[in-house]
């Protein structure tokens, strides 16, 4: 797993609520150290292989760090030293981007000689001879935004001049440099010159005083003055991702082209992939296991827990025959036919035996996506099947959206047998004070103190709320991004009954 | 459909006895044998986990019944030869056309393309 030399500090973009999941990756597969979580981002040292990198399965993209510094909130008011911090991303510690650079090329090289792509540098460092010789300097630079609420997302390059990139929409921006020194320069610095795009996002109080442009222009226009590195839209050597935001200013090299969460084996994806992985981490998965995910879908889960832990046998249930089709065509792109297999069934009729399977994953949809037309009613059925078919200790990790995870642990907890006692409607609660005057649980027993008392009989119903399925009981649970919505992924364990009364009292 | 996964399949049919669903009966009318690779602990571990009678019944229904010992022995652990059969059995034997038959009612579930179509018809979309 390690490879030779010193580490080298990496930062990796996670979904939301999977930062955890992705830093835990980080210290299994890579033996990274100095593991840092920020919102959004985890960032880590390692000392590992390309391939290695790449297997990683939790997080979104991953990226070599040239830069971190402390956000630029205080700088909001002084426009000008702003302009200079941003271009101090740049100048300060050139060495750092030359090292970050020569990292990546590293990289790139084993992977190129392995790969035989020689051909493609070939054709950048043509590029380079053909831009160098034109008289007038052009640069394309494209500002990449993703969702933020401040953002805008355009693309900025300047249609101008004689240039054979112009194919794409937009605009060029010319600037007045003198050929020589950035030649100069470039010798002193690089074998030989890049080509670079920079990715530029701004989120927070930055975005209100630039625009992702413009802080990509900067950038851009140092780089040019800082190394020589020409600028290129289309295809460049290196792409430059900035990240301006409340809590930090990170300059990063991404590793791959594709990122991570771009799965080469998955044909048509569902769910996303990142999330299914953390799904199966959680799900406790050993060899020799049976594991089902009964609203399977077009398999993304199994595919990703099949990719991790091989020496199981996965089966997946759907009522939708289109579905099934889209996962067949899924596992025999991957190769995994011989370890996934696919049933038409439904969920709320497992046509298993109980206590037949070890694992039970699943993604239980709801809303626009919801097949089945009952929604919320049908949580019980379908948990109960759950229940049923697996074996005690077995584990079930569900993805439930907000509202079906909040039915979860309201009503349907009173499905676990309550002493007569604890049982409280919340409507009446002032009767209930009274007729439980003598319940030794409660800690002042003067009928005088009503109010004090109600707050211990409603504080009551949340302990009692064990978040309890007949014998499934919630071990955890984690807040997650789904992009535009928010879920819960939640796992549960098979306690043998006797174990969920003791809990109870 | 593989045999592992057949000999996990129960008939939900209403009103059954208990354990009235159970093995159900293969019809085959298209069978293939599809090569995997062999992993002689991934095996051995489904020793225990599977009904080996109703195994037994369904190789032979496919006529790979004499490829298996009526009990495993004591030590199959380490019995290569067992072990090996034993994964041809189970993992390489695939019915992709037929029908399962519920032993006490008789309701036939369709095998279409190795996917069998398990539905009852009041649970049909």
């Amino acid at each position: 797993m390690a490879a030779a030399g010193r580490p080298v500090r990496y930062f990796c973009t996670a979904g939301r609520g999977l930062e955890p999941f992705v830093a835990r990756e980080a210290r299994a597969r890579l033996g990274a150290a100095q593991v840092e979580q920020a919102q959004g981002k985890v960032f880590f040292s390692a000392r590992a292989r390309l391939r290695d990198l790449r297997a990683l399965r939790a997080a979104e993209r991953l990226f070599l760090l040239v830069r971190r510094r402390p956000p630029l909130l205080l700088f909001l008011l002084l426009l000008g030293r702003m302009v200079h911090e941003i271009q101090q991303l740049v100048i300060e510690e050139p060495s750092s981007w030359l090292e970050t650079v020569s990292r990546w090329k590293n990289l790139h090289d084993d992977e190129i000689k392995k790969e035989n792509l020689v051909p493609q540098k070939r054709r950048s460092e043509e590029e380079i001879n053909i831009t160098a010789k034109k008289q007038k300097k052009e640069k394309l630079i494209e500002a990449d935004s993703e969702e933020h609420q401040m953002e805008e997302q355009k693309k900025c390059v300047v249609p101008e001049g004689n240039n054979n990139e112009d194919s794409l929409t937009g605009r060029k921006i010319f600037l007045e440099d003198a050929p020589e020194t950035s030649k100069d320069k470039s010798v002193e610095s690089n074998n030989h010159s890049f080509t670079f795009r920079v990715s530029c996002r701004c989120s927070g109080a930055v975005s209100k005083v630039f625009t992702s442009q413009e802080v990509g222009r900067m950038i851009g226009v140092t780089l040019l003055k800082q190394f020589g590195w020409k600028a290129d839209l289309r295809n460049p050597d290196l792409e430059i991702f900035v990240h301006l935001n409340d809590e930090y200013s990170v300059v990063g090299i991404p590793v791959f082209r594709l990122p991570l969460s771009n799965r080469e084996y998955i044909k048509t994806a569902g769910l996303r992939s990142t999330i299914a992985w953390a799904m199966a981490s959680l799900a406790e998965i050993s060899a020799g296991a049976f594991v089902l995910d009964p609203m399977c879908g077009l398999g993304t889960i199994l595919l990703e827990a099949a990719k991790e832990w091989p020496n199981v046998h996965y089966l997946g249930t759907d009522i939708s025959d289109s579905q099934l089709q889209g996962a067949c065509k899924n596992v025999k792109a991957a190769d995994l036919m011989d370890k996934i297999e696919l049933l038409k069934a439904s969920v709320i009729a497992l046509p298993l035996p109980s206590e037949s399977i070890d694992v039970v994953i699943s993604d239980v949809p709801f809303g626009k996506k919801f097949t089945i037309t009952k929604d919320i009613k049908l949580v019980p059925d379908i948990l109960r099947e759950m229940e049923r078919v697996l074996h005690v200790g077995g584990t079930v990790v569900l993805l439930l959206s907000q509202d079906p995870h909040k039915y979860v642990d309201g009503p349907i907890a009173n499905y676990v047998e309550n002493d007569a006692s604890v049982n409280i409607t919340t409507d009446d609660t002032n009767k209930t004070v009274i007729a439980t005057d003598s319940n030794p649980r409660e800690e002042n027993g003067n009928p005088q103190s009503i109010s004090s008392s109600n707050k211990n009989m409603e504080r009551e119903p949340h302990n009692d709320k064990m978040k309890c399925f007949g014998s499934l009981v919630l071990v955890d649970s984690h807040g997650v991004s789904l992009g535009k919505t928010n879920a819960f992924i939640c796992k549960y364990k098979k306690m043998p009954t006797s174990g969920v009364n003791s809990i109870l009292k | 459909m593989k045999l592992l996964t057949h000999n996990l399949l129960t008939s939900h049919v209403r009103g059954l006895r208990p354990g009235g669903g159970y093995p159900l009966g293969i019809q085959a009318t298209e069978v293939k044998l599809s090569p995997v690779d062999f992993n002689a602990q991934f095996v051995a571990r489904m020793v225990p986990k599977v009904q080996w009678a109703a195994l037994l019944q369904a190789a032979q229904s496919l006529g790979h019944g004499s490829d298996l010992p009526p009990e495993p022995a004591p030590g199959y652990e380490s019995d290569e030869d067992f072990l090996r059969r034993l994964h041809h059995v189970l993992l390489e034997v695939e019915v992709v056309e037929g029908i399962l038959r519920c032993p006490d009612s008789g309701h036939e579930f369709p095998i279409t393309k190795g996917i069998p179509n398990m539905l009852l018809a009041e649970e049909e979309t």
